[in-house]
Parts: structure tokens; sequence; C-alpha cells
């Protein structure tokens, strides 16, 4: 009597569950029960470009599943993600750790496909095999600047296809620079710069690039000084460049230490505007950290749209998400690129009806959709993104400046929301 | 003027963060990994009193370094006492003790490049043409009142006389009725409250990151090899001449050039001087 009163009991109970679980189906939209596209994210969850991007693929995936997910031939299906931790920013750069995450991520959680990273080159590039193997389409949306990536997709395309970019190369960041350069050159008439640069690959190539091309263009180069990741003191540098009475201070540094050479600069009232690649200052925090002295410093980043500006409507979209799930703007590039490269891909599995690489590839070459950061359209031989045009056609990176607390954008003038300004020490 | 004013600046900032790792040396022969550890512990700690808990900045800083030596000292009365005597164990215990440390707060998401401290006094100041910070003046200024006050300490106070008996003759000490292990509870919470004033003092001048802990106990390291393990006139001397050496480096030859340099130096001195510029380890020995 008791074990049927039992089973009665519990039958009830699934009966009332079924019951609920209908309700829900039928009430709520978001519930949704197809199958979800998995989205593999290897990424280095313990540096803050791993951070940003994360965020910014997070609050993509949130806001697609919350409208109803991805439309499948048909079928509407939610993302889901898969976050694995490279560990490739480390020091000494852990390659095997990247490419085992890459890996883990394709065979035991089943993704579809890989977003985000490897951040590092060399794990990214490392990781191209990888993919190529199991046949898994990857969109890079963070760091990765090496122009070798696109160029070995180009040299062997077959093996390679599976590989897209939007992060950019330095190649091309580096010739937006020379035009920032003669943009300033032509507004406020400077014509003489100190270059100080970060002992890493990157920074160093990108200083070289930039003393031979701004030297080409009539710019007189008066230092050009490497500093070991991690230098604490500046002065030395700030010295000669103030000496030299020089108009611009070139910084190419990803090391949060750069914050003393600003706060230096400050102290020390350098009448030379720095501008350049000053990684850390991204951060909206910054200028509260650092008490202001980071203010009239120019920053670039090698993507658009962590600062909102009307030129891009999806940017003032993109930021007021960002604000209101993590309450702050968006820190750096990499968050930005990283929440567009998931609307890429919907737009992409859209357009295909598939989710099969031999549908996707053709569908991302094809592909000519507004991001945060201007249209993106990929070079179809070399999966690289397009970009240094007019927002409403490619990719553009953006340069801003702290302002009054703010960054505001200065350059490109297409996406500008103000004019450059100048310390009250250079008036 | 320039050269002289940011050597003496860099030099005061390595004798602040190798002091508290000799002093732990030189009292109870451990070889603490942790100090960069315990650096970065200040400086969060006081960012957090500071920014979440709403303390003011003194309260902040005093209680992180209570905090802080509290620890310093449970590491040797808890883990380093049953290694004691084992050097490999020593280090290998108190380095894992620094890396679960740093590579908690890194686990934690303290990976910002906000995480600021707040300069003691705003603004700077021109001295003969030079503008610097009234924070590196400080700088300077602390780290010479720690000298003199370590030295009052270890010759004017009974716990320093007992601290320096120790260092000079274990065996003689403890027939002087002096307790070994309670010295080296001492050293350890004083060492960790040292590099906690180094971190409050120094880390306004940029940011905290965990990357700074791992820094610190290079410099740290690096300063103590030249200077010599054991001797606090060694400690300053070692620091004023890879100070000035870095300095006048990257004012000569390019700043690229710094740690070419420095490594040299630790390669000469333990060529020609291993136990330091005034080291006496192994003084008997050299002299042989």
């Amino acid at each position: 009597m008791q074990n049927k009163s039992l089973v009665s009991h519990i039958g009830t109970r699934l009966l009332l569950m079924l019951i609920i679980l209908t309700f829900l189906f039928f009430l709520n939209p978001k519930v949704s029960f197809a199958q979800p596209i998995v989205l593999g994210v290897p990424i280095s969850r313990g540096y803050p470009d791993g951070v940003d991007a994360e965020r910014g693929i997070t609050l993509a995936v949130e806001e697609i599943n919350a409208a109803g997910g991805v439309n499948v031939a048909g079928t509407k299906r939610p993302f889901k993600l898969e976050i694995s931790d490279t560990r490739d920013l480390e020091p000494g750069v852990p390659v095997a750790e990247a490419l085992l995450a890459v890996e883990r991520l394709i065979i035991e959680k089943k993704a579809n496909f890989i977003v985000g990273g490897p951040i590092r080159s060399e794990g990214a590039l490392a990781a191209m095999d990888v993919l190529s193997k199991h046949k898994t389409v990857s969109i890079l949306s963070a760091g990765v600047l090496s122009p070798a990536y696109h160029k070995r997709v180009a040299e062997n395309y077959d093996k390679y296809k599976f590989c897209f970019r939007t992060t950019g190369s330095v190649i091309p960041m580096i010739e937006g620079t020379l035009g920032t350069f003669e943009s300033f050159k032509a507004k406020k008439g400077f014509d003489k710069a100190y270059i100080m640069v970060q002992d890493v690959a990157h920074a160093r190539a990108a200083g070289n690039s930039l003393k031979e091309g701004l030297e080409k263009k009539g710019w007189k180069i008066i230092g050009y000084e490497i500093y070991p990741t991690g230098t604490t003191d500046f002065s030395v540098g700030l010295s000669k460049a103030k000496e030299a009475k020089v108009q611009v201070l070139i910084p190419w540094f990803d090391m949060p230490e750069v914050s003393i050479l600003m706060k230096q600069w400050y102290d020390m009232k350098v009448p030379a505007l720095p501008i350049g690649y000053i990684h850390a200052l991204q951060d909206e925090g910054t200028w509260k950290a650092t008490d202001g002295k980071v203010a009239y410093s120019v920053v670039l980043y090698a993507k658009a749209g962590s600062v909102a500006t009307k030129a891009i409507p999806m940017s003032e979209a993109f930021v007021s998400g960002h604000k209101k799930k993590y309450g702050i703007e968006p820190r750096s590039e990499w968050t930005s690129t990283s929440y567009t490269v998931v609307y890429i891909l919907k737009d992409a599995i859209e357009r295909a009806k598939s989710l099969e690489p031999e549908a996707i590839i053709p569908a991302l070459e094809k592909m000519d959709m507004m991001g945060t950061y201007g249209k993106v359209k990929f070079d179809p031989k070399s999966h690289q993104i397009i970009e240094n045009g007019d927002p409403k056609e490619t990719a553009v990176s953006m340069w801003a400046q702290w302002v009054d607390g703010k960054r505001v954008i200065v350059y490109p003038d297409k996406i500008a929301t103000r004019a450059l300004e100048l310390p009250p020490w250079m008036k | 003027m320039n050269i002289f004013i940011f050597g003496l600046v860099n030099s005061v900032i390595l004798a602040l963060i190798a002091s508290g790792f000799a002093l732990v040396y030189g009292v109870s022969r451990l070889a603490n990994f942790a100090h960069g550890a315990l650096y970065i512990l200040v400086g969060f700690a006081t960012w957090l009193f500071l920014n979440r808990l709403g303390i003011n900045y003194i309260g902040s800083i005093l209680l992180s370094i209570i905090i802080v030596s509290a620890i310093g000292a449970a590491i040797y009365r808890l883990l380093l006492i049953r290694v004691k005597g084992m050097p490999a164990s020593e280090i290998i215990a108190s380095l894992a003790i620094g890396i679960a440390i740093m590579e908690l707060f890194r686990w934690r998401g303290f990976i910002s490049e906000a995480y600021m401290l707040p300069p003691f006094v705003k603004g700077s100041v021109n001295i003969a043409g030079v503008f610097i910070d009234w924070q590196r003046l400080i700088i300077i200024g602390v780290g010479l009142g720690m000298m003199l006050f370590l030295w009052l300490f270890t010759h004017h106070t009974k716990v320093g006389l007992s601290l320096r008996a120790i260092a000079q003759d274990k065996h003689a000490s403890i027939m002087s009725g002096i307790e070994p292990d309670r010295t080296a509870v001492i050293s350890l919470a004083m060492g960790s409250a040292l590099a906690g004033i180094a971190a409050v003092v120094i880390l306004p001048l940029g940011n905290i990151t965990v990357e700074t802990g791992y820094m610190v106990l290079t410099n740290a390291i690096a300063v103590c090899i030249i200077g010599g393990l054991g001797s606090w006139a060694g400690v300053f001397a070692g620091a004023f001449l890879l100070g000035f050496t870095e300095i006048l480096t990257a004012a000569l030859i390019g700043p690229q050039w710094q740690m070419v340099v420095v490594l040299l130096f630790i390669i000469l001195t333990l060529i020609l001087k291993p136990s330091g510029l005034l080291g006496r380890q192994k003084e008997l020995e050299e002299r042989v």
C-alpha cells in the first residue's frame, strides 16, 4: 500500500514538472530546446586582454540568445559558450598549453566554431594546424597582429581556409599610424618626434617601421629608445626628449608599467604630446587611478568601437550594453572586436543556412555587415579584415585622447568626436 | 643633476625593496622567497581597504602592514619552522607560498591596469632645473629614515640586539638565553613589514600587478647578491651601485642594456667575491 502511494506520489511530481516545463516553453521565448551552437573560446583568462575578449563575446551571446538565437535554416538555435584558458599571455608564452586548449574545445566540448584567441601570435600561428586538422572555422578577435597569419592563409589557402582574423595586422596598423601623424603634422605643425618602445617583438617592429616611415615623410626622429618589459623609470629618456624640444612622444607599450611613463611625463611637464600605442591607458579607470595624469595623451586602439561614436551606430549600442552589464565602459579594442565577432558568425550562419565549414567559409568571405568598428569585410584570399578606409566601407582603428576624465575620439576624422588638444605647458 | 637625482631615487627604491629580504636572511638565515608576494599583498590590501571598505589612506596602510606582518610571522610559525635547516626545502616552501599568494590575486581577477595607490603628496617640484614629483622625494626620505630606524633598532633596543646576536653567532646567543625561533618569527614579521612599507611608498609611482611581485623578488635577490647577504651596509652599497648603474646605462648606452649590465655585475661579483661586496658568509674561505 505504502509502495503504491510512493509510486503515485512520484508520478504526480513528474506530471507537475512536465506541466511547468511546458508552460515555461510556451510563455518564455528565451527558453529553447534547440541544439545549441557551441562557440569555443580559447583565451588567456588571467590577463586583461583575455578578460576583455571574454566580456565582449559573453555580452554578444547573451544579446543574441535573448533575441531568440540564430536562425539556422529555419530553426532558432542558441549560442553556447565553452571558454578555455590558454595561458598564452604568460611570460614564456606556453604555446603547448594554448594548443591543448584549442584541441580540447574541439574534441571534448564539440565546439562548432572557435572565436577569440589564442591571443599571442605564437599561439595562434601554431593553432592554425589544429584548426585545419579538425576542419573547424575560427575567427580571431583578440591580439595576434603578426602579418604571418594572413600570409600563411594566402600561401596555402586549401589548408588554412578555416582561419579568419578581425584584429588586423601590424602592417595596416603602421600605415594608419603614419597617416595619423601626417594629419597631426598638418593640423599642429609637429615634425620632431621621440620614439620610446617596449623591448618586445611587435613594439620593436612598430618602432622601426615608424622611424623609417616618418623620416621618409620629413619628420626628424630625435631619439629612439627601447625599454625592457617591467621598466619603472623613464626619467632619462623624458629628460632627453625635453632637452631636444621634441613636439611628439611616440610610446609603443603593452606593459602596465607604462602608466609610470605617463605620470613622469606629467610631473616633469615635458612639452611633447604622447601619441602612441599605450595599451594600459585604454582602460576607462586609468584617469582615476593616475589622478588625471594621463590627460592629453592620445591612445591608439587597433580597432574602433570601445568609445561610442555616432558615425558607427553599433558602437553606441555596444558601449551602452557593456556599461549596463559590467558597470564600466569597454576597456580595450579586443572587447569591441570580440563582441562583433559573434554577430559576424551569426550573420554568416544565417546566410549559409548551415554550420558546415563548406558553407560557412564562402559566407564569411562574402561578409558585408556593419560592426562596432565599421564595415566588416574579409579579403577572400587571405581572410584578413579589410581596414583603414571609410568606416562605411572598411574596418577602422581609433585614436582617443584623454580629456577631462573621458576618452574622446580625435582621429580618424570620419569618426572623431572632438579636435586634438594640447596640454597647457605646450601652448 | 638629472642622473644624480633619479639615480638616488632608483637606488633608494632598490634598498627599500631589498631591506626586508636582507633582514630575514641576516637574522634567521632563511631566504624568504615569498618576499615579492608579501609586497604586492600590501599593495592590493591597501587598495581594497581604501576603495572597497572606505577606510582612510593612513588607516588602510597601517592595517595592511599589520596584517602582512602577522602573515609573515605565521609563515614561519606554521610552515618554515618545519623545514628549518634544510635550505632547499626552505626556498621551495617559501616560493610556493609566494606563488600561491600572487596567483590567488590573478585568479580573483586583480589584473586590471587600474589598481593604483594615490601619491602621498600630489604635484612636482623643480630642483636645479629637474622636475621631480613629491612621491619620489618622499621615497628618498622614507628610505633614509628607515636606514636610521633600523640602525637605532638593532643597536639600542633589546629585541634588535637579540636579532643581531643571533645573526652574529647563533650558538653563543642560545647559551645567552636568546630563543632562535622567537627571533626568527620577529625577523619574518619585521621583514614583511619592511616589504609593506616599501610597497606603500613605491607603488603610488605606478600600478599594482601580480608581475610586480616576481620583479621585486628578483631585484631584492640581485641587490643582496651584489651587496652581500647578511650585511646591512652591503645591501645599501649594492642598491646604490645597481641603482646608479641602471640610470647611467640608460643615459649613456640605452635603457635596453640596463638588464644586461646588471647581470654582468652579478656575474662579476660572483666570480670575484662570491659573498658579495660586504658579505661575510664565506669571508674566511675566500681569504684562504
